[in-house]
């Protein structure tokens, strides 16, 4: 019986060599640099000016970059490579020339999940090795041994996350009867945790967390700077429980722990200086909650798609 | 008996929108080896959910079958190892080329690398195509697909070929070229299912049926068994061409007690009987010192047979 690496290298093989997957890398090489080159020159222009601080090693200086980018491509890599996974070979009748031969439903569906696994770890591969080689040299400061492990422990944990992106595009892919009504569902579905829920979450927040300053800062006593603080808290906590229903939250949460990038009060009650000396290990615990949910969301809407697909009636 | 197909009170009922569609109904159906089977009814029939069951591509609510010995829901692996199928509609990957997507195919029915290529080769010369193999399958007209389609279920060498609707959209060439293919694997020993409401497409080729509408079956049977039940059912028709006193001849034949019409049209006597009289008519003639030169009895077409069984079943429905 074929195995599911026959339907995988068939998927793997049309996915690099297509053109959709190739437009894609090459738009996000190209944001890359223009992001590599917008810290550059802000690099640049802070080391003139007195009184300010530049962040510290490779990661201070490019790893907020390189977040920013992922929490973009990573989606898009997944649902591009999702959506049209079951309802495209549906369209086409070519799912139905495929299911004639002697292979069980499942060798299909785990193939493309496969050969997309595969897929994603190379274009994510392949652009962080660039963001991360581009910034080395742009901004002339190398990332050490310990930055290096954490640059591959945050492209895995991208991985991850466009998988997710991945998982929930092919169960639209498996539900929808054309693959127009999946891509469309897939990009709402986006957009709305990457910009509709994030607003709403900052409006709650705002509205039931009116922080009211009526003096400057500097003239605030301890006990009115504890207040502010403890508001800023409340506002943030009700933020995050709001953000903490898309998954872009979690990535970007695992990404600031692994990165070790300050988050300020979003990390907790630790001082700058503590949050910047988190060890690895320390920040794979803090993200491990972010990180299960990453995989159960993954996990769900794969068991889903399988599910739905292994009782799908094919006429 | 060795049955092809074999089903018994197959089923399948679909439930979509609220609405339940009773597709395929209570279905017993056998099919012998070696026969060039016509699976005939109009659209929406159930035909082709018929098919899709008889390969484990759907699972029928109720009943069970059989496919060269193989249980339809519990060994379907090993139906679609030994059965061939072209579905309908169908589509290759338009981006890889005729042989790519072939190969694909090969290596899913577990066809040893070294083989593939030149299984591919052969299956592609088999259909006409072995000149295009290189060429990208979004290129191909419709026939040419429909001949890459008849070479992706050819590629596992199996025992049973299902064909759904093959000749629909193609152009009369095509249709022809199709035809002579079936009869090609046809000698070669193969079982095949034509699945069609295209009677005069592929009707010639058949030498089973079995008429279905609305998802039961109305008749089945060897095509030349069903054509003499016809003729006995409805009269022989026979067509007589001769010289001299033909109105002589007229007079005679209608004093036959198995005659119930004789009538002239043209230069033709055209004869309605209730067996075949022509021994009788010849015996006439001869004696009357008439010179015949047609004398030939006409058989009803596969669409007369469709016809009938297809009209009695539609008229028992509407009483």
């Amino acid at each position: 019986m074929p195995s599911m690496f026959t339907v995988a290298l068939k998927e793997f093989s049309d996915v690099v060599k297509g053109r959709r997957f190739i437009v894609l890398v090459i738009v996000f090489g190209l944001l890359l640099t223009v992001a590599i080159a917008s810290v550059y020159l802000t690099v640049m222009q802070s080391i003139n000016i007195p009184g300010i601080a530049m962040p510290r090693g490779f990661l201070g200086r490019a790893a907020y970059t390189l977040v920013t980018m992922m929490s973009y491509f990573a989606p898009i890599i997944g649902l591009a490579l999702g959506f049209d996974a079951m309802s495209g070979e549906k369209e086409k009748g070519t799912l139905k020339i495929v299911l004639a031969q002697p292979v069980y439903r499942d060798t299909v569906i785990n193939g493309k999940f496969l050969a997309a696994l595969l897929a994603t770890s190379l274009a994510i591969l392949v652009a962080s090795i660039a963001n991360i080689g581009g910034a080395a040299f742009v901004l002339g400061v190398t990332p050490t041994g310990e930055e290096v492990a954490r640059l591959v422990l945050f492209i895995a944990f991208s991985i991850l996350f466009a998988m997710t992106y991945y998982s929930i595009a092919v169960l639209l892919s498996t539900i929808s009867k054309r693959t127009t009504q999946s891509m469309i569902i897939g990009v709402v579905l986006w957009a709305i945790f990457t910009f509709v829920i994030p607003i709403i979450a900052s409006l709650v927040a705002f509205t039931a967390r009116p922080i009211r300053i009526g003096q400057n800062i500097q003239n605030m006593t301890r006990e009115e700077m504890q207040r502010l603080m403890e508001e800023m808290r409340s506002r943030i906590a009700i933020t995050e429980a709001i953000n903490s229903f898309t998954p872009n939250y979690h990535f970007s949460r695992i990404a600031q722990y692994i990165l070790n990038i300050y988050t300020g009060i979003a990390i907790g009650s630790r001082t700058s200086a503590e949050v910047r000396s988190i060890s690895i290990m320390e920040g794979l615990t803090s993200a491990w909650p972010n990180i299960l949910v990453l995989v159960l969301i993954t996990a769900i809407a794969f068991i889903a798609s399988y599910m739905i697909f292994m009782r799908q009636e094919i006429r | 008996m060795s049955y092809a197909i074999e089903t018994y009170n197959l089923t399948k009922i679909y439930k979509s929108e609220g609405k339940t569609v009773v597709a395929v109904d209570h279905l017993n159906l056998n099919v012998e080896k070696g026969l060039v089977f016509g699976l005939l009814g109009p659209n929406g029939a159930g035909k082709t959910t018929l098919i899709m069951m008889l390969t484990g591509l759907t699972l029928p609510t109720s009943g069970s079958g059989k496919v060269l010995g193989y249980d339809i829901v519990k060994e379907s692996l090993q139906i679609r190892k030994k059965v061939g199928l072209l579905p309908d509609p169908f589509g290759f990957y338009d981006h890889l080329t005729a042989e790519q997507n072939l190969e694909y195919i090969a290596a899913l029915n577990d066809v040893p690398k070294a083989e593939r290529k030149k299984r591919v080769e052969d299956v592609l010369t088999a259909v006409g195509l072995y000149e295009v193999k290189d060429r990208k399958v979004r290129g191909f007209s419709r026939g040419m697909k429909q001949r890459l389609g008849i070479a992706q279920a050819l590629i596992k060498d199996p025992e049973l070929l299902i064909f759904d609707e093959p000749t629909a959209g193609l152009d009369p060439e095509g249709a022809r070229a199709f035809r002579e293919q079936v009869g090609r694997l046809s000698k070669e020993g193969k079982t095949i299912m034509l699945s069609t409401h295209l009677l005069f497409e592929v009707g010639p080729l058949c030498n089973y049926i079995a008429v279905i509408n609305r998802g039961k079956l109305i008749v089945q049977g060897r095509v030349r068994e069903l054509i003499e039940k016809m003729m006995v059912e409805e009269g022989y028709r026979i067509r007589v061409k001769a010289t001299g006193d033909v109105q002589t001849l007229i007079a005679n034949i209608a004093q036959l007690n198995e005659v119930s019409e004789v009538k002239r049209e043209g230069d033709t006597i055209l004869i309605k009987a209730s067996r075949d009289v022509r021994s009788d008519v010849n015996k006439i003639a001869l004696s009357l010192g008439l010179e015949i030169s047609t004398l030939q009895v006409e058989e009803p077409t596969l669409e007369d047979l469709f016809m009938k069984y297809y009209r009695r079943d539609e008229v028992a429905e509407h009483a």
